[in-house]
C-alpha cells in the first residue's frame, strides 16, 4: 500500500515536471509594445518569426530570442506587414540580406536535394534490407 | 559474397568518421555565416555623418576607391580590440576606410575616436540598426571590403585580428 502511494506520487511529481516543460516551451519574446493591434497582422507576423533564425543565437528563432537584433527583426517584419507587403516579400528582402541560413527550414534547391531526399532513400533503402533479411531467415528456420 | 558485403557498413562509417575528423580538426568557426551579399553592390543608404556636418550619401561615397567598411560602436570591446588593426589600413594609400557607428551615441563616439585616434575618412550614423540589417549584419564588428566599382568583395565577423589584417592586406592588393 505505502509503496503504491509512493508510485503515485512519483507518477504526479513527473507528470508536473513534464507539463511544466511544454508550457514552458510556450513562452516567447514578443514583448507588449511590439504585438500589433490587428489580430490577422500579429498572427502573421508570429508565424514569420517563428521561421526566421535569430542570427546571434542560431538556434532559435527571432519569435524565442530576446536578443537585440532579433526584436529588430521582429519590429522590421510588423512594419513590412503594416505597409502591406506580402510574406514572401519579407522572407525574399531578409534572404536577400542575411542568406538562406535565416530560414531554420532550408529551402529545396538544387544543393539541398540530398538534405531533402536522402532520409527517403534511407528509408526505402532499409524496408528493402527488411524484406530481404526476413525472407532468408524465414528459410533458414524452415530448414532447421 | 555475404562476407564481402559485411564489410560495406564498416568502411561507411569510418568514412562517416574521417569526415567529422576533418571538420574538427580544420580551422573554421562554425558560427560564421558567409555573407549574401559577396559579389553584389553595396546597399545604398542615406544618413547623417557623424564627423562632418553634411549628409552621408551611399552611392557618392563609394566610388572609385577601393573602400574598408568597419561596423563600430564604443559599447563593444572587440572593436575597441580591432582598433589597432584600423588604425594601420588607415597607413595605406589604396584604401579607404568608412565608418558605420552602430546603435551608438554620437559623442560618446567623438570622445572615443579623439582617444584613440580616428582612421575613418568619414563615419555614417546608424542609429536604429536598419543600415545594419541592409549590409546582414549580425554582429559587430563587422568589416566588408568594397571594390572601386562598388561590389562587395569580402566580410569578415568579429574583431581583426592578425591574421585577418594579413588576409585582407592581401585581398587588397589584389582587388582594384
Amino acid at each position: 500500500m505505502l509503496q503504491n502511494l509512493n508510485l503515485t506520487k512519483i507518477f504526479a511529481i513527473m507528470l508536473t515536471i513534464s507539463f511544466s516543460f511544454f508550457f514552458s516551451n510556450c513562452s516567447y519574446s514578443v514583448e507588449p509594445d511590439e504585438i500589433l493591434q490587428d489580430k490577422k497582422q500579429e498572427s502573421r507576423a508570429r508565424e514569420i518569426s517563428k521561421n526566421i533564425r535569430c542570427m546571434v543565437c542560431q538556434n532559435q528563432s527571432i519569435d524565442d530570442s530576446n536578443a537585440p537584433l532579433a526584436k529588430d527583426l521582429r519590429v522590421l517584419i510588423r512594419n513590412k506587414i503594416k505597409e502591406g507587403n506580402k510574406d514572401e516579400e519579407i522572407y525574399n528582402f531578409l534572404t536577400e540580406r542575411y542568406g538562406d541560413f535565416i530560414l531554420l527550414k532550408p529551402p529545396f534547391k538544387l544543393i539541398t536535394i540530398a538534405l531533402w531526399c536522402l532520409p527517403f532513400i534511407f528509408f526505402i533503402i532499409g524496408i528493402f534490407i527488411l524484406f530481404f533479411h526476413n525472407k532468408k531467415s524465414k528459410k533458414t528456420f524452415k530448414d532447421i | 559474397m555475404k562476407k564481402k558485403l559485411l564489410i560495406v557498413p564498416s568502411i561507411l562509417f569510418l568514412s562517416i568518421l574521417l569526415v567529422f575528423f576533418y571538420l574538427l580538426l580544420i580551422d573554421r568557426n562554425p558560427s560564421e555565416i558567409p555573407s549574401a551579399l559577396l559579389g553584389k553592390n553595396v546597399p545604398k543608404f542615406e544618413t547623417d555623418s557623424l564627423l562632418k556636418d553634411e549628409k552621408f550619401i551611399s552611392y557618392e561615397k563609394f566610388k572609385n576607391e577601393i573602400i574598408l567598411v568597419n561596423f563600430f560602436a564604443t559599447w563593444c570591446k572587440p572593436c575597441r580590440d580591432e582598433h589597432v588593426y584600423i588604425k594601420r589600413f588607415s597607413d595605406k594609400k589604396k584604401v579607404k576606410i568608412i565608418g558605420i557607428n552602430y546603435k551608438d551615441n554620437p559623442k560618446k563616439a567623438i570622445n572615443w575616436l579623439k582617444k584613440l585616434g580616428n582612421p575613418y575618412t568619414d563615419i555614417a550614423l546608424d542609429k536604429n540598426g536598419k543600415i545594419a540589417i541592409d549590409w546582414g549584419v549580425y554582429g559587430i564588428p563587422e568589416t566588408f571590403l568594397v571594390s572601386s566599382n562598388g561590389i562587395i568583395k569580402y566580410r569578415h565577423v568579429g574583431p581583426i585580428t592578425k591574421k585577418i589584417y594579413n588576409e585582407i592586406n592581401l585581398l587588397i592588393n589584389k582587388t582594384n
